[in-house]
C-alpha cells in the first residue's frame, strides 16, 4: 500500500500532462493507459457506472467545442474532460478520503480544513437521499418535478427544502462534532502514514514518466 | 464528608437567542450523581433537550443564547470549560443518528472521539475492540454508517460515546423512529451501561419505554421542574396535566393502590382483581361503520434486482376504515406506501383506486386522490408562510377552496401560526401543517406515515381524536407506523408485514394474537392486549 500523498503527488502530476497534452493522438493514449490502470486495480465496474453519467457530459463539452471551433478540437475537448475524469475516479477508488485527510494533516493543511473535504464527500450520499426525499414529498402534493417545463416553475419546491435541510444538517454536525472533540487540540490519528522507499521510487517513476511524455509531446 | 454532584444546576434559566424574551429554562435546580439512572421527561417544547446540552458546554458555548443562574459538571462552572474539556466526561448522543455520523466507516467513526482525546493508536484500537465486542457490532466495524439501519446508526453514535469511556451517558430521544427489535437492543445496552458504573440519563417523552430502566425521574414543564424524584413518587402524581401518559401497569397499579407501582404488565400481580375494565383506562376507538371500497390492491409485487420488496401484496380499504400497516424497519410498509401513491411502479400486480387502475396516472395525478404525509414535514415545506404552505397542493390541482382550508386551520388550531414561517415551528406544529396540507385538496384517502415519531402524549391523543372525526365524514386513513399502542386505538385494521409479504390482515387483537406471525415480524404485543388476554384466561381459569 502506498501513502495517500504519492497518489496524490501522481494524479496532480497525471493531471498536469493531461491538461499540457493538447492533441487528440496524445489524449486517446492517456485515456487509454489510465482505462488500462482501472481495470488492473478490479474497478471496471464501478467505472462503466460513472461513465454512464461522464459520457454525455463529454458529448455535450465535445459538441460545443465543434460548434464554436471545429470537429477536431471538439473531440479533443472531451477526451480531455473524459482523460481527467477517468484520473479524478482512479484516484478515489484508490484513496481512502479520511486517510488522505490525514495525510494532507501531515503535509501542513489544518485539520479543519482536511476535515472539511473528507467530511463534505461522505454527506454528499445523505443529501442524495434527501434530495429523493424531497422530490417524492413534493409529487405526493401535486407538485411536479420531473423534467419539463412544469417542473421549472415548480423548482423552488424542490430547492427551498433541500437548501433548508442542508443548513439543519450542517447545524447538526457541527454539534455532533464539537460534542466528539472536534474543538480539542492535540489530536492523534489511529493510522499512521509514513513515506516508505517505495513511495519515493514510485513518485519519481512518475514523475520521471511524465516529463518523458512532455518531452515527446513537445520536442 | 459529602462530595459534590456530578451535575448540579442552581437556579438556572436559558433563553435561546432567535426565541427574543421567552426562556426555555426557568429556575431550574438540579443535582445528578456520577453512577445515577436518571429520566428527563416533558411534553414536546418542555425544554429536556436544552437542559442535557447544559450539561456538557453546548449550552452556552456552541449555541450562545443567554445563561442565567448557575451550572456545574464535576466541580467545575460550565461557562468555564469548554465543550472540549467536557465531551469525554459527558457523552452525549442525539436523536437524529445521520447528521452526527460523518467518518467513511464504523470503525473511523468510534476513533474519531478518542483521537481528539490524542491516544495513541494502540490505544484507540483497542478501545474500539472493546466497545464493539461490547455492542456486538463487530461485523459493522468495516460498514459505512450511513448505509446502516436506524437502530444500528443509533448503536454507533453509542458506540462512539461509550469508547471514550464518560462518567455519564446522556441519551436524546433514544427510542425516536425505532422498532420495538432496535428499541429492546438499546434498552439493554443503556441498562449494561449503567450496571457497569456509568451515570445514564435518558430525555424522553414516552414512559412506557424508559421508566422500568431508570432509578429517578425529573419531569420538565414549560422550562420548570415540576417533579423530582423516584420513579416511584413521581408516576403517582398526575402526568396528564404535564403532557406525559402514564404506562398503562403504572396507571392499573394506581387504582389497585399498589406499593411499588408496577413498571411493567409483568409486574403486576397474576390473579390480582383488576378494579376497572382495561377498556376505561384506555379506551379504544370503537369501528366506525366502512362504505364501500376505495383501494384494491391485488397481488402487488416489487422487485428490485434479485431482491422482492412486496411480495403478492392483496388488500382493500373501505370509505371510512383506518387501516394500520405495521412491522419492523425494512418490512415493506414505506415501499408499499410509495405504490399507493405512485411514486414507485409495481413489477406486478395492480391497484385500483376509486375503482380506477391507477397504473399509467402520474404521482402528480394521484395526489388529488390520496393525500400523503410524510415522516419528516421539513421535505416538503418551501413557502415562506403556514397558510401559503397549505394552499401550495390544491393551488397546483385547480382544488384551491379557501373556505376548506380555513375549516382545517381550525381543526388543526393553526390560527395563531398562519403568518409564520412552517420550518420554524416546533416538531408538533410542523406535523399538523403537514396533515393540513395532506388533506387540502381533499382527497378520500389520508395517508400518514410515522405520524406519531417524536410526538407527544398531548399530540397522540388530538390526532386519535380527528381521525375518528374524519373517518365519520367518510375519510379512509392508512397508517404506517411503528406505535402498535397507537395504531391499536386508531385503526379498526391491522397489516402485519415483515420481508414484503403480509403476514396476517385483521382486527389488531387478531393480528396480535397470532403469536408466530408476531415474532416473525419482530413485533411485541401491547401492554392492553397482554393484559386483556391475561384476565380473560384468568377468568376462565375462574
Amino acid at each position: 500500500m502506498l501513502d495517500p500523498r504519492t497518489h496524490l503527488i501522481l494524479a496532480l502530476a497525471f493531471g498536469a500532462l493531461v491538461v499540457f497534452s493538447r492533441d487528440l493522438n496524445w489524449l486517446a493514449g492517456e485515456w487509454f493507459a489510465l482505462v488500462l490502470s482501472v481495470i488492473c486495480v478490479r474497478k471496471a465496474g464501478r467505472y462503466a457506472r460513472w461513465l454512464m453519467i461522464v459520457l454525455p457530459m463529454a458529448a455535450f463539452f465535445g459538441g460545443v467545442t465543434w460548434w464554436t471551433a471545429d470537429l477536431r478540437a471538439g473531440a479533443t475537448a472531451a477526451l480531455a474532460l473524459l482523460a481527467l475524469t477517468t484520473l479524478f475516479f482512479l484516484f478515489f477508488a484508490l484513496t481512502d478520503p479520511e486517510d488522505l485527510g490525514n495525510a494532507l494533516v501531515k503535509m501542513g493543511l489544518p485539520y479543519p480544513v482536511a476535515f472539511v473535504i473528507t467530511a463534505g464527500m461522505q454527506f454528499v450520499p445523505v443529501i442524495t437521499r434527501r434530495a429523493r426525499q424531497v422530490f417524492d414529498a413534493q409529487r405526493a402534493r401535486g407538485i411536479e418535478l420531473r423534467p419539463g417545463w412544469k417542473a421549472l416553475r415548480h423548482y423552488p419546491a424542490f430547492l427551498t427544502p433541500l437548501l433548508i435541510q442542508a443548513f439543519q444538517m450542517a447545524d447538526g454536525l457541527a454539534e455532533a462534532m464539537e460534542s466528539r472533540g472536534f474543538g480539542r487540540t492535540g489530536r492523534s490519528f489511529m493510522k499512521t502514514h509514513h513515506m516508505r522507499p517505495r513511495d519515493w521510487a514510485t513518485i519519481a517513476a512518475g514523475l520521471a514518466l511524465v516529463a518523458g511524455c512532455l518531452y515527446g509531446r513537445y520536442y | 464528608m459529602t462530595t459534590a454532584p456530578f451535575i448540579a444546576a442552581r437556579q438556572m434559566g436559558y433563553r435561546y437567542r432567535i426565541n427574543g424574551n421567552r426562556p426555555i429554562l426557568d429556575a431550574v435546580d438540579l443535582a445528578v450523581e456520577r453512577d445515577e439512572s436518571l429520566l428527563i421527561c416533558g411534553a414536546s417544547g418542555s425544554g429536556k433537550s436544552t437542559l442535557c446540552r447544559t450539561f456538557n458546554g453546548l449550552i452556552p458555548h456552541f449555541y450562545g443564547g443567554i445563561l442565567r443562574g448557575e451550572i456545574k459538571t464535576a466541580g467545575r462552572s460550565v461557562a468555564e470549560q469548554s465543550v472540549a474539556d467536557l465531551f469525554d466526561r459527558v457523552g452525549m448522543v442525539f436523536q437524529n443518528p445521520d447528521v452526527q455520523l460523518f467518518c467513511r466507516t464504523v470503525e473511523q467513526e468510534i476513533a474519531f472521539g478518542l483521537e481528539s482525546c490524542g491516544l495513541d493508536p494502540t490505544v484507540i484500537r483497542r478501545r474500539i475492540g472493546e466497545t464493539a465486542e461490547r455492542l456486538g457490532i463487530e461485523p459493522l466495524l468495516s460498514r459505512n454508517p450511513q448505509e446502516l439501519s436506524g437502530g444500528e446508526k443509533h448503536l454507533i453514535a453509542m458506540a462512539a460515546i461509550l469508547a471514550l469511556k464518560p462518567d455519564m451517558l446522556v441519551m436524546d430521544e433514544p427510542y425516536a423512529n425505532l422498532d420495538a427489535r432496535h428499541v429492546r437492543r438499546i434498552r439493554t445496552v443503556l441498562r449494561d451501561v449503567h450496571r457497569s458504573g456509568t451515570g445514564v440519563v435518558i430525555c424522553e417523552h414516552r414512559l412506557a419505554l424508559t421508566v422500568p430502566d431508570v432509578q429517578r425521574m425529573v419531569v420538565l414543564n414549560g422550562g420548570r421542574i415540576v417533579a423530582d424524584g423516584p420513579v416511584d413518587t413521581v408516576l403517582r402524581r398526575d402526568l396528564n396535566a404535564w403532557g406525559l401518559e402514564a404506562p398503562l401497569p403504572v396507571t392499573i397499579g394506581r387504582q389497585m393502590n399498589r406499593t411499588p407501582l408496577p413498571l411493567t404488565v409483568a409486574d403486576l400481580p397474576t390473579g390480582a382483581q383488576i378494579p376497572v375494565s382495561l377498556d376505561t383506562v384506555h379506551q379504544p376507538d370503537t369501528p366506525v361503520t366502512a362504505g364501500s371500497i376505495v383501494i384494491e390492491v391485488n397481488d402487488l409485487t416489487c422487485r428490485v434486482g434479485e431482491q422482492v420488496l412486496l411480495d403478492r401484496i392483496d388488500f382493500r380499504l373501505r370509505q371510512g376504515e383506518c387501516l394500520a400497516v405495521v412491522g419492523a424497519n425494512g418490512a415493506g410498509k414505506t415501499t408499499l406506501l410509495r405504490h399507493l401513491m405512485g411514486l414507485q411502479k409495481p413489477s406486478a400486480g395492480t391497484i385500483h383506486l376509486m375503482g380506477r387502475d391507477i397504473a399509467g396516472m402520474s404521482a402528480a395525478r394521484l395526489a388529488s386522490r390520496i393525500g400523503l404525509a410524510f415522516q419528516n414535514p421539513d421535505n416538503q415545506f418551501f413557502r415562506l408562510k403556514v397558510h401559503e404552505e397549505i394552499a401550495a397542493g390544491p393551488r397546483v390541482l385547480g382544488r384551491h377552496d379557501e373556505n376548506w382550508i380555513a375549516e382545517l386551520v381550525d381543526l388543526f388550531r393553526l390560527n395563531t401560526y398562519l403568518d409564520r414561517a412552517p420550518y420554524r415551528l416546533s416538531g408538533g406544529e410542523k406535523k399538523r401543517v403537514a396533515f393540513a396540507s395532506a388533506l387540502a385538496a381533499r382527497p378520500p384517502v389520508l395517508a400518514l406515515d410515522e405520524p406519531t415519531a417524536g410526538q407527544d402524549f398531548q399530540f397522540r391523543k388530538a390526532l386519535t381524536k380527528f381521525l375518528r372525526r374524519m373517518r365519520t365524514q367518510g375519510l379512509a386513513v392508512i397508517l404506517v407506523t411503528h406505535d402498535l399502542a397507537f395504531a391499536e386505538q386508531c385503526a379498526d385494521r391491522w397489516l402485519l408485514m415483515a420481508n414484503g409479504r403480509i403476514l396476517v390482515d385483521g382486527p389488531p387483537r387478531q393480528v396480535m394474537a397470532d403469536s408466530v406471525a408476531m415474532k416473525q415480524a419482530g413485533l411485541t404485543p401491547t401492554d392492553r392486549f397482554v393484559l386483556t388476554n391475561r384476565q380473560a384466561r384468568e377468568v376462565a381459569h375462574a
